[in-house]
C-alpha cells in the first residue's frame, strides 16, 4: 500500500522518530515512583507460593517418575501475605480478601519506602531496570500458571465427555457449574482449542517481544472465565482473576502507547528497555528460560498426553468389567425376597442402571439423598475418590464404584458419595477448587464420626477376603505401565481413614448373550436384592466424542 | 506494479461486495418485511444480510463468486486506467468506513438480543425435564447459555461496546480486534457445537480482520517489533458543505436505527413477548411436571416400565400452551439451529428443536366441553393431532381420555409432581451448603 500512499508525510514521520530515539530514557514523575514501589512489593507478594504445603510438595517431588499433577501443583500455589489469616474483618470478600491485605500492606511499605529514600535523599530518577525484573516475575508466574492450567484442556481431561449416568440425568437435575464444566466435555475439539489459547498465551508470556500480544490474549481468555465463574458458581473465580490481574500489570506501559498512536495520532516510541547483562547472568537467563520451556512445554505435553490415554484423572482409570458395559432396565426388583412392581414413585426400587466403561455402577432411587456439591475434580488417585460422575447430581442418583471378582462373578461395591469429601489440591491452598476452603476449616469436623444415618458398617472379614483380593488383584497396578507413578504409589501406600462409605456385594450372572444381567445380594442396609437388568440401547441426540480419553 | 495494483483494486472492490447489498435476494427480502411484527426481528434479518449468488445455505462458494467479479473490475479498473493519485489511500477509507458500519450491525444485532437475554432463553419446563444426552450439542450450548441470563447480558454488553469502538474511525481497530477475538470464539463454537453460524461468524470475521488491517502495521511496529510506530495521517476532507451535513445525517439515523431503535426493540420485547417460547397462556391451573400414574390403552392397563414405546412416562404443560409427553417412542429431531422470529405460536420451535425424549404439542382448549386438541410442531410429525377430554377431579390431578394418533382409546391419569431442582436449589444454598435431593 506505501507506494501509492503520499511520500511527504513519511519523511516527516521519519524526522520525528530520530528526534524521539535520542530523547529517552526520561525521568520517571514522582507519582509513577510511588505507584511503582507499591506495586513491586505487590506483584511480588502475589508471585511467590505462601504455603508449607506447596513447598513440601517441590520437595517430594520424585523426578524419575512424574506425574502430570506433579507439574500442575509446582504452576498453582496460593500467594499473597496470608499471616493475618485470609479475612477483612471476618470476611473473605468473596476470596479476595487475601489481595487486598496484600495491598494495603504494599500500600504502607510503599510509602515508607518512598519516604525513607527521600528523607536519605537517595531517591533514584527511575526504575527500569527494576521494572524489567519485576515484569519478568510476573511473566514467569502468569505464564508457568496458565501454561499449567491449559494442559488439562490441550488434552481434553479438565472437563471429562459425560458417563453414561450423566448422558441419563435430567437438565434440571444439575448445578449451573456443573452444566457448564459439561458443556464443554461434550466438545473435546473446543476444549483443546481452549487449551491451545491458555498454552499459547502461557508460552508467548515467556518471551519479551510477544509478551504484549500474550497478555492480550490472557486478559481476555480469563477475563470471560472470571465471568463464566460468577455466573456458574464455578469457584475458580479467584484464581482466574489471579491472571486477569497479571496481564493487566504487564499491559500498563501499552495503554497510553495506544492512546498515543490511535486517537492521538502521534509517533508512538515503543515500551523497550532490555538491560544489559554480565556474561554469567546470560548463561543463566539462557539456562533458565530453556529449562522452563523444555520443563513446562515439552515434558508436560508429553505427562499430559500419558495421563489422557491411561489415567483421564477425573474419570476412574480402572476398566469396568466387559460383558456388563452398558444401560439397563429394571425389569424385576426383589427386596428381601419381596417383589416391588414397577412404578417410577417407588422409594425403594432401582430404576436406570448403568455399567460404565470403568468401574462405576449407577442406579436412581426415587428418595433424597445428600449431594456432594464439590467440582469432582483435584487429583486423586483411587477411583472410588474420582467424583467428577457423582458431584452435582441429584434426580435421585446412586453411584457406586466397584471392584470385581471375575471369577466369582462378585462385586464389592463402595459408595463414591462421602459426607467430608477428602482435600483436593492442597498446594495451591486457599482459592484452589471450589471445596478446598470449606476442607480447610473442617479438621475438626473431619475427627467427627461422618454422617450417615443408614450405613451399616462391615466387618472387615465380610468384606473382600484375601482370596478374593488376590483374584480381584491390586487397584494401584491396575492401570497401563507408562502411567505407573510415585506419586501414584504414594497415595495408594497411605492408610485410609475417615471412610465409612455405603458398601454392597452382589453377584452378577448373564443370559441371552448379555442381554440380561441378575444381580443378587446385600444391599446397603445389609437386605437381600434381586435386580434383573434387561440391557436398553439408548440412542443419545447428543454425538459422541471423537476423542475418548482413558483405556478401558 | 500493474499486479499490485490490481490486488489492491480486487481487494477494495470485494470488501465493498462484501459488505453492500446488492443482490436482489436483499431487496426483495426487504419489501417483503412485514412491519407488524416486532422491529427487531425485522432489523435482524436484515442484518444478517451476506451476498447470496448460490441458492440454499450459505456456503463459501458465495465469497468465491463474489471475488470473481471483484477480480474482474480489478482488471478492469487497472486497464482502463481510471486510477488518480491518492486514490488507494480513499478507497481503502471509504471501504473501510462501510466495512466498520457494515459490521456494527451485525454486531449490534446479536449484542442486544443478547444484552436483553433473549436468544438463549431460561429452560423450559419440559426442558429441565430432558436427559442431557437427548439434546443436541447445539442445544445444550444454548441451554447451557440461558441458565445464566447475567453472563449473557455481559456477552452482549461486550458486542455493544465493540460496536460502538466501530463508529469511530480512531476507536474502530480496537474494536475490530476485540470483535474479531470475540467471533473466533463464535466461529470455533459453531464448528464444535454444529451451530449454524459457521459462515457468517466467519463471514465477520473477514470483515473485522480488514477493519484491523489499517492499523494492523503500526500495532505490529509497537506491540512485537517493539520499533517506532507511525501513525494514520489520512484524514478525508468533506469539502462540500452537504458531503458534512451528509454524514452527520447518515451517521445520526445509524446510531437512531440499529442502536437506539433496536435497543429499545429488543427490551420490549424481552418486557413483553420473549420469541422463543409462545406468547399465549396455556389452560389454567395446569402449569407442571406430571408423572403418569395409570395409563390405559384399549382398555387394558400398560404398567410402568413397559418396553412398549406408546407408554407415557411423565407430562409437561407449560405456562404457555404446550404440552410435552416423554415416552421412549423415537424422535426425528428439529435440527434448526438459527434464529428464527415467528409470530405464530405454533411455529416458535425453540423448546423442542435440538431435542428427543419428548414429544411436543400445541394445544387448543375448548373450555365448554373440556377438550383439549394436541397437535405435534415437530414438522416431522405434521399433523398428528391427539384429542383428550379432560378433567380434574382434585387441584393435583389431571384426567385425560380420548384418541391419540394411531386411533387408538387412551385413558391416561396424571398426578402433578412437586420436584425441586438442583439448578434451582443451588443457586439458593450455594455449593458450600448442604443439600439433600
Amino acid at each position: 500500500m506505501s507506494s501509492l500512499v503520499t511520500t511527504a508525510n513519511d519523511l516527516v514521520l521519519n524526522q520525528q522518530i530520530k528526534e524521539r530515539l535520542v530523547a529517552t530514557p526520561l525521568a520517571w514523575y514522582a507519582y509513577e515512583k510511588i505507584l511503582f514501589r507499591i506495586a513491586v512489593i505487590f506483584f511480588i507478594c502475589i508471585c511467590i507460593p505462601n504455603s508449607v504445603a506447596w513447598f513440601e510438595h517441590v520437595i517430594a517431588i520424585d523426578w524419575t517418575s512424574l506425574h502430570y499433577r506433579d507439574l500442575y501443583d509446582i504452576a498453582r500455589f496460593g500467594s499473597g501475605i496470608n499471616i493475618f489469616g485470609n479475612t477483612i474483618f471476618g470476611s473473605n470478600l468473596l476470596g479476595y480478601a487475601n489481595w487486598v491485605t496484600t495491598l494495603l500492606i504494599s500500600i504502607a511499605v510503599g510509602l515508607a519506602w518512598s519516604w525513607i529514600v527521600r528523607a536519605r535523599g537517595t531517591e533514584r530518577s527511575e526504575y527500569q531496570v527494576l521494572h524489567y525484573w519485576l515484569r519478568a516475575v510476573v511473566r514467569y508466574r502468569a505464564g508457568i500458571g496458565i501454561i499449567g492450567f491449559g494442559f488439562t484442556k490441550l488434552l481434553p481431561v479438565q472437563m471429562p465427555y459425560p458417563s453414561l449416568g450423566l448422558l441419563n440425568t435430567d437438565f434440571g437435575d444439575f448445578t449451573a457449574q456443573k452444566i457448564y464444566w459439561l458443556s464443554i466435555g461434550i466438545v473435546p475439539w473446543y476444549q483443546i482449542f481452549a487449551g491451545i489459547v491458555e498454552v499459547l498465551a502461557g508460552s508467548l508470556l515467556l518471551f519479551r517481544k510477544t509478551t504484549a500480544i500474550g497478555a492480550v490474549l490472557l486478559f481476555g481468555a480469563l477475563g470471560d472465565i472470571v465471568y463464566v465463574n460468577f455466573a456458574y458458581d464455578g469457584g475458580v473465580h479467584v484464581y482466574s482473576s489471579y491472571f486477569v490481574l497479571l496481564s493487566a500489570f504487564l499491559l500498563v506501559p501499552e495503554i497510553p502507547r495506544l492512546y498515543n498512536l490511535l486517537i492521538r495520532e502521534r509517533v508512538t516510541q515503543p515500551f523497550r528497555f532490555y538491560p544489559v547483562l554480565p556474561q554469567w547472568l546470560k548463561i543463566t537467563r539462557v539456562g533458565l528460560k530453556s529449562g522452563v520451556l523444555l520443563l513446562f512445554l515439552v515434558v508436560f505435553f508429553y505427562l499430559q498426553l500419558v495421563n489422557f490415554l491411561y489415567d483421564p484423572y477425573k474419570q476412574p482409570s480402572v476398566a469396568g468389567v466387559l460383558q456388563l458395559r452398558g444401560n439397563y432396565a429394571v425389569t424385576e426388583f426383589r427386596l428381601n425376597n419381596n417383589l416391588l412392581p414397577a412404578n417410577a414413585q417407588d422409594t425403594l426400587r432401582w430404576q436406570e442402571v448403568t455399567f460404565e466403561n470403568w468401574s462405576t455402577l449407577t442406579f436412581r432411587v426415587n428418595r433424597p439423598t445428600p449431594l456432594d456439591l464439590s467440582n469432582g475434580g483435584g487429583d486423586p488417585q483411587r477411583d472410588v475418590n474420582r467424583t467428577f460422575e457423582v458431584s452435582c447430581v441429584a434426580g435421585g442418583q446412586r453411584v457406586f464404584h466397584y471392584e470385581a471378582d471375575e471369577k466369582e462373578q462378585t462385586l464389592y461395591l463402595e459408595d463414591k458419595y462421602k459426607s467430608i469429601p477428602d482435600r483436593r489440591n492442597r498446594p495451591a491452598g486457599v482459592g484452589g477448587d471450589g471445596g478446598s476452603e470449606k476442607n480447610l476449616q473442617s479438621t475438626a469436623a473431619r475427627n467427627k464420626p461422618a454422617v450417615r444415618t443408614n450405613a451399616v458398617l462391615w466387618k472387615p472379614e465380610e468384606w473382600i477376603s484375601p482370596a478374593a483380593r488376590e483374584r480381584i488383584g491390586n487397584e494401584v497396578d491396575k492401570i497401563d505401565a507408562k502411567a505407573q507413578t510415585t506419586r501414584r504409589r504414594r497415595e495408594f501406600a497411605q492408610a485410609i481413614s475417615l471412610e465409612n462409605r455405603n458398601r454392597m456385594i452382589l453377584q452378577y450372572s448373564t443370559a441371552d448373550n448379555g442381554n440380561i444381567v441378575v444381580l443378587t445380594g446385600l444391599n446397603e442396609n445389609k437386605d437381600s436384592i434381586k435386580v434383573v437388568l434387561n440391557r436398553v440401547n439408548r440412542n443419545y441426540a447428543l454425538s459422541a466424542s471423537t476423542l475418548n480419553a482413558g483405556k478401558y | 506494479m500493474a499486479i499490485r495494483r490490481i490486488a489492491i483494486l480486487f481487494c477494495f472492490t470485494w470488501f465493498a461486495f462484501l459488505c453492500v447489498p446488492v443482490t436482489p435476494q436483499f431487496w426483495q427480502e426487504l419489501f417483503a418485511l412485514n412491519w407488524s411484527e416486532p422491529g427487531y426481528s425485522n432489523l435482524f434479518r436484515l442484518a444478517h444480510y451476506t451476498p447470496r449468488i448460490y441458492p440454499g445455505p450459505d456456503t463459501f462458494l458465495n465469497w468465491a463468486a463474489v471475488a470473481v467479479i471483484a477480480f474482474v473490475i480489478g482488471i478492469a479498473w487497472v486497464l482502463i486506467g481510471r486510477e488518480k493519485t491518492g486514490q488507494a489511500e480513499r478507497l481503502y477509507y471509504g471501504v473501510r468506513a462501510l466495512a466498520r458500519y457494515r459490521l456494527a450491525v451485525a454486531i449490534f444485532a446479536y449484542g442486544f438480543l443478547m444484552y436483553h437475554p433473549l436468544l438463549a432463553p431460561y429452560p423450559s419446563l419440559s426442558n429441565l425435564n430432558t436427559a442431557y444426552g437427548d439434546f443436541t450439542r447445539w442445544k445444550l450450548f444454548s441451554l447451557s447459555l440461558g441458565i445464566v441470563p447475567g453472563y449473557q447480558s455481559f456477552l452482549g454488553l461486550v458486542q455493544i461496546i465493540c460496536g460502538l469502538l466501530l463508529l469511530y474511525r480512531k476507536t474502530a481497530s480496537i474494536g475490530a480486534f476485540i470483535i474479531a477475538i470475540y467471533l473466533g470464539n463464535v466461529f470455533m463454537s459453531n464448528l464444535a457445537y454444529e451451530g449454524g453460524e459457521t459462515v457468517y461468524s466467519l463471514y465477520l470475521i473477514i470483515l473485522s480482520l480488514f477493519v484491523l488491517s489499517y492499523d494492523a502495521r503500526r500495532l505490529i511496529d509497537l506491540l512485537i517489533l517493539q520499533r517506532p510506530a507511525k501513525p494514520n495521517t489520512y484524514h478525508p476532507e468533506f469539502s462540500s458543505q452537504w458531503l458534512r451535513v451528509g454524514r452527520v445525517v447518515l451517521k445520526s439515523s445509524f446510531v437512531l436505527v440499529f442502536v437506539l431503535f433496536y435497543a429499545l426493540s429488543t427490551r420490549e420485547a424481552f418486557a413483553a413477548d420473549r420469541y422463543q417460547f409462545p406468547a399465549a397462556t396455556g389452560l389454567s391451573g395446569v402449569q407442571g411436571l406430571y408423572n403418569v400414574i395409570e395409563f390405559e390403552r384399549n382398555g387394558t392397563a400398560v404398567p410402568y416400565d413397559s418396553v412398549w414405546t406408546g407408554r407415557w412416562r411423565d407430562v409437561v404443560f407449560e405456562k404457555w400452551p404446550t404440552v410435552s409427553i416423554r415416552s421412549s417412542r423415537n424422535v426425528a429431531i428439529d435440527s434448526n439451529n438459527t434464529e428464527h422470529f415467528e409470530s405464530d405460536d405454533r411455529l416458535r420451535t425453540y423448546e423442542l428443536e435440538g431435542s428427543a425424549g419428548r414429544h411436543y404439542y400445541s394445544y387448543i382448549v375448548d373450555p365448554s366441553k373440556h377438550i383439549l386438541t394436541l397437535s405435534n410442531k415437530n414438522p416431522h410429525y405434521k399433523g398428528e393431532t391427539l384429542q383428550f377430554v379432560y378433567s380434574q377431579p382434585d387441584e393435583s390431578t389431571l384426567v385425560l381420555s380420548g384418541n391419540d394418533f394411531n386411533n387408538d382409546n387412551l385413558k391416561v391419569v396424571l398426578k402433578l409432581r412437586t420436584k425441586k431442582y438442583l439448578i434451582e436449589e443451588a443457586k439458593r444454598t450455594g455449593r458450600r451448603g448442604v443439600i439433600r435431593l
